[in-house]
């Protein structure tokens, strides 16, 4: 009984860790940032060009995949970004998450 | 001197629109330190570094200090309207008013360290 517990214990850490691990690939990601979301987000997600843009860099990247997962399914409703997120895949996401969270921003946590 | 009144006319339409554009765009800046005595309600999530929400899936809460004010109120009323539809974002947006939000905004930018 405890070794199926210490099984299951070990198994849950080992998943919990993979699933921590970026799936990303932050190259691929840069590139495809660089066709998608540079004109509206800035190259690296920090210099948006509208006020009511959101800066991306530095965030956390299974927030910016789940925003454009959203997107795609219309669980959230915007027109631009609809139109982006439509054009990517679950690859293409991981990869944009892994690019825009490896850059250097002033977003932080902070009370 | 037709023209030249026309061109007055219009040159004054235009410094009018512009003040008046300025005027709005200052009503919506909100206060940072009057934002900061309304954070409780923000810093249970947003406020622990790594923080996660668990429902209705499991993420990273976002990071939003040093996020653009006009996204944030954007964001914000989203959540009011149901327009975004995380269920705690959604009732907390609802008990906020324009003013709220604004002064949030503000004191996420940055506005007050």
């Amino acid at each position: 009984m405890n070794r199926i517990l210490t099984i299951a214990v070990v198994a849950a850490i080992a998943f919990g860790a993979a699933s921590a691990q970026a799936k990303g690939n932050v190259e691929a990601g840069k590139a495809k940032a660089a066709q998608v979301c540079a004109a509206c987000h800035g190259p690296d997600g920090n210099k948006p060009t509208g006020p009511d843009f959101p800066v991306l860099a530095g965030q956390y990247p299974d927030y910016i995949k789940k925003a454009l997962s959203d997107y795609k399914s219309g669980k959230r409703n915007n027109p631009i970004m609809k139109g982006f997120a439509a054009t990517l895949s679950v690859q293409d996401m991981d990869d944009l998450a892994a690019w825009f969270a490896s850059q250097s921003s002033n977003l932080v946590t902070h009370r | 001197m037709r023209i030249q009144r026309l061109f007055m006319a219009l040159l004054a339409g235009a410094i009018m629109a512009a003040v008046s554009q300025g005027a709005a765009a200052q009503g919506t800046a909100g206060s940072a330190e009057a934002g900061k005595a309304k954070l409780a309600m923000c810093i249970g999530c947003h406020g622990i570094q790594g923080y996660k929400t668990a429902y209705p899936d499991v993420y990273h809460v976002p990071k939003i200090y040093g996020q653009q004010p006009a996204y944030i109120v954007k964001a914000l009323q989203a959540y009011k309207s149901g327009e975004r539809s995380h269920p705690s974002m959604r009732g907390i947006a609802r008990g906020l008013t324009d003013a709220d939000m604004a002064d949030l905004a503000a004191y996420y930018a940055g506005g007050a360290k």
